[in-house]
């Protein structure tokens, strides 16, 4: 039996056992390295996708409970270019080794579309729950800060 | 060794037309010499490749961590060639001794050494070909060659009116000579240097596009997990694998030496296999020592033995014994795990003529001997490919990681990525060694009379000999691997291995004018496996040594800023790093009730860092609200870079002081994964405001030196805020010594 899946825009028909966690479907069967595996129990974000818009851990969504459409890291630039958080975080140099920055983008990228100017708290609590080990924090607080102030996420 | 300059750099042409330079590091040439030379004018170890269609492409020989080599070096070659930064296409170095790190003798990236060793020897190859190309422009406009500029990988001629872009000049420059000597820029001239702050890959990061180790794909991949003993010195006793076995996609169980690895079509399916092995372990020879029980060895080793003299200046003893005025404390730093977001992981890959290990390995070289160790293969029939690391901070260093994926894809048929769970990374990591620190010191006023410092703890080389002996013998027989291993150990500090300074650094280098000085090691290594953690020794003397610096001001009634200048006479760039980090952050200053502020001064990896760091206690949680760094690390290449480095360096240093803490219980670690190993989130994340000192001195480390004094900063502000002195960390907001 296969499990159907929209990620990115493109449909796919999945063979995977209906447990498998999404992060290991999108990485190992659709090729779409970007989303990370860090702990596998949702402590720290660096696998977080998009399903209808909200930002999941799939590391820990079974892919049987997949409700809606995925957006991946890979599926944030169109054809105007990158998305205007990925823009910020080259601007403001945050990645360091970048291995949790999927997430983190991934993260602020929903938080803004549901409220487009959150102010400083708002980012603190929201974003705390994607780890970095770099320290890059308080560059991810001035991107999305910068974003938010610009207004066009 | 009589290394002449031509020797060090050569010239080629590939066979696609390009121009290629290689060269070897000055400190590596008498390695080079023990190998066949390439008489064929250039060596394989191409370090810049440039080709005629204008492309650039050099070979970064130090991997990318999060540091920023990929960006730092990149802008050496950019600045001495005149081609922008972003135009350089930067490829990992496979393993080759031209690719070895001076300063290690090891094909290492550690140490906070990329800069510093690269700052002359890449400028120094990017200017000859630079040279060459003029020379080659020259050649072809019928003018000297100082009528012609370099800008914009472009050749310019003085008429303002003539341009040869590089890739047009690349087949007659190869036939150029190499000049003995080259001159390099002036600083005045930098275009990138000191400028050049975008980060090159920035983009692929924010894209998803970087490949980190975990990200390799080869066609037929498939995945494997090892379960390791539960307890350090556990063994194997017997596997049941048969239910394994029965799961789905699950193509073998095996046994290695680490442990039992199962291998299955996809990575779920060999995790839910894993679940079911029944394994007995034998436990008879394990380690059941928890963290009271290892410092209860410290202490009776320290006790018992006063250790070997690491500095003694004057006569700290007797001067201690001659007077009353003599202040003691003790300090503790624990075991603590380097959880790089990307848990360990490596790809292997088999084939009729040798084994292809993909690995995000800090030391190469080093994984090429640990795969050789465990498969049929000699090194020389061995790849590693190096791909972006999700994070080193010394984890990466060694390379058990390596030495069981190649154990398994030389027993199964087809390409096999090994991930580690974040538990089985939290579990079998090499951990920050736990350290006993004793402090004697005598006060005559307002000056120290006399230190004494005894450090008690094992040497990080013991642990790290394994591979990185071999390492520098690729062509010793492997049955002599553990042999070169205990030689090194025994040989530690004589002309054949180098001094293990792991213990005691940032305790000998004491910085302060003081008549007496004592600092001793005394050997105690409890049988739990160590390594180097951000900042490695400094970690932890960085924390003893500047929290008791606040204590003797305390007792002297000296304010912690101006004792510490007092004993800084002739340390001017100490002194400037504590006079900005105190003016900035306005150390004298009012602060809103219920904060203090502390502060701590510490050199590492060659740079001075000061910072003040302004704390409180809310509903029994220490918060941190502000930390002011002042940093001067010589020339800067990036100084964005400098400054991601500390910001991220000083969060890396408060995670230890406020939640760094990893403990057995009968053997078995109880720590697991990021509810119970604790890192800093954003929301108790300080503002961090970072001050870069303008130098002129050569560039130094900046990957490690934000962290260390990031902890006795925060500890000397709890003391400030409650009178309690914080002498172990991770800091308790509620009693610091109970």
């Amino acid at each position: 039996m296969s499990i159907s899946l929209r990620v990115n825009g493109s449909d796919h028909e999945i063979q995977s056992d209906g447990e498998t966690p999404l992060l290991w479907v999108l990485r190992d069967e659709l090729g779409l390295k970007g989303s990370k595996f860090g702990c596998g129990m949702g402590q720290c974000g660096a696998c977080t996708v998009h399903i209808d818009g909200q930002a999941i851990r799939s590391c820990i969504t079974p892919l049987e409970q997949v409700s809606g459409p995925v957006t991946t890291i890979e599926g944030l630039a169109t054809d105007a270019g990158l998305h205007p958080v990925q823009e910020a975080w080259i601007e403001h140099n945050v990645p360091q080794c970048g291995y949790c920055q999927s997430g983190q983008i991934m993260s602020a990228v929903a938080l803004l579309a549901q409220e487009p100017n959150p102010d400083d708290e708002r980012i603190r609590r929201y974003m705390s729950g994607n780890l970095c080990r770099c320290g890059t924090y308080p560059r991810i607080h001035a991107a999305i800060r910068a974003v938010a102030d610009g207004g066009d996420a | 060794m009589n290394v002449s300059r031509r020797d060090l750099f050569r010239l080629g042409a590939a066979g696609s037309g390009a121009l290629v330079l290689s060269m070897t590091l000055p400190g590596c040439a008498s390695r080079q010499s023990r190998e066949p030379s390439h008489e064929q004018g250039w060596a394989p170890n191409a370090w810049l490749e440039l080709d005629p269609e204008g492309g650039v492409v050099f070979t970064l020989d130090r991997v990318e961590m999060g540091q920023g080599t990929y960006t730092g070096i990149t802008t050496l070659v950019a600045e001495e060639l005149d081609v922008p930064p972003e135009r350089i296409e930067v490829r990992f170095a496979p393993v080759g001794s031209d690719y070895t790190n001076p300063e290690y003798q090891l094909q290492v990236t550690g140490g906070s050494t990329s800069l510093r060793t690269s700052w002359q020897p890449i400028r120094a190859g990017a200017a000859r070909v630079r040279y060459v190309l003029v020379n080659a422009a020259a050649d072809v406009w019928q003018v000297q060659s100082d009528q012609i500029t370099t800008r914009d990988g472009a050749a310019h001629h003085a008429d303002g009116n003539q341009t040869l872009p590089y890739g047009e000049l690349v087949s007659l420059a190869s036939r150029q000579s190499l000049p003995d000597e080259v001159e390099l820029k002036a600083r005045d001239d930098f275009r990138y240097i000191g400028k050049h702050d975008q980060r090159l890959d920035a983009r692929a990061k924010v894209t998803g596009e970087a490949v980190f180790g975990i990200d390799v794909e080869r066609d037929g991949l498939v995945y494997a997990v090892v379960t390791r003993p539960p307890m350090q010195g556990a063994w194997l006793e017997s596997v049941d694998d048969a239910q394994a076995r029965q799961m789905p996609g699950v193509i073998d169980v095996l046994t290695i030496e680490r442990g039992v690895a199962v291998v299955a079509e996809n990575y779920w399916q060999a995790r839910k296999a894993q679940e079911k092995l029944a394994i007995r372990w034998d436990e008879t020879d394990a380690v059941t020592k928890d963290h009271k029980a290892v410092f209860t060895q410290y202490r009776r080793a320290a006790d018992d033995s006063s250790g070997d003299t690491e500095r003694s200046e004057g006569d700290a003893w007797g001067r201690l014994e001659a007077t009353d005025n003599r202040f003691e404390a003790e300090y503790e730093a624990p075991f603590l795990a380097h959880a790089t977001m990307e848990p360990q992981n490596a790809t292997a890959e088999v084939s009729d003529t040798g084994m292809q290990v993909w690995a995000p390995t800090q030391g190469p070289d080093m994984a090429r001997i640990a795969a050789a160790r465990v498969s049929r293969f000699s090194p020389d029939e061995i790849t590693v490919h190096t791909t972006f690391l999700g994070g080193g901070f010394g984890r990466r260093l060694t390379q058990e990681y390596v030495e069981e994926v190649a154990a398994i894809a030389d027993r199964v048929e087809r390409p096999v990525k090994l991930i580690w769970s974040r538990e089985e990374d939290i579990r079998h990591d090499m951990y920050r060694p736990a350290m006993l620190h004793r402090f004697r010191a005598s006060l005559d006023g307002s000056r120290i009379q006399a230190w004494d410092h005894q450090v008690t703890g094992p040497l990080i080389f013991d642990w790290f000999a394994r591979n990185a002996a071999a390492a520098q013998y690729p062509w010793a027989p492997k049955f002599l691997y553990n042999t070169l291993a205990s030689m090194g150990r025994m040989t530690e500090d004589t002309f054949l291995t180098p001094k293990d300074h792991s213990a005691i650094e940032g305790a000998v280098e004491y910085p302060y004018d003081v008549p007496n000085i004592l600092v001793r090691h005394t050997h105690a290594d409890a049988g739990i496996p160590v390594s180097y953690w951000r900042s490695v020794g400094h970690s932890h003397n960085g924390f003893a040594v500047e929290t008791f610096m606040d204590e003797l001001a305390h007792e002297a009634g000296e304010d912690p800023v101006a004792f510490r200048l007092q004993h800084l006479a002739d340390k001017p760039r100490h002194r400037r790093v504590l006079e900005l980090a105190a003016e900035k952050a306005d150390w004298s200053g009012p602060l809103p009730e219920g904060r203090a502020r502390g502060v701590a001064l510490h050199r590492s990896f060659g740079t001075y860092v000061a910072q003040v760091v302004e704390a409180s206690i809310e509903n029994q949680r220490i918060r941190v609200h502000r930390v002011v760094c002042a940093t001067d690390c010589g020339q800067m290449v990036n100084p964005d870079v400098v400054r991601m480095q500390m910001e991220g360096g000083i969060i890396f240093g408060l995670t230890a002081a406020l939640y760094g803490w990893i403990d057995w219980e009968e053997g078995r670690l109880q720590q697991s994964n990021f509810h119970d190993y604790i890192l800093m989130r954003q929301e108790e994340t300080p503002e961090i405001d970072v001050i870069l000192v303008d130098s002129d001195e050569g560039p130094q480390g900046v990957g490690e030196p934000g962290t260390p004094p990031a902890i006795p900063a925060l500890g000397n502000a709890l003391f400030a805020l409650t009178g309690e002195r914080q002498r172990r960390t991770p800091f308790s907001a509620e009693s610091a010594n109970g």
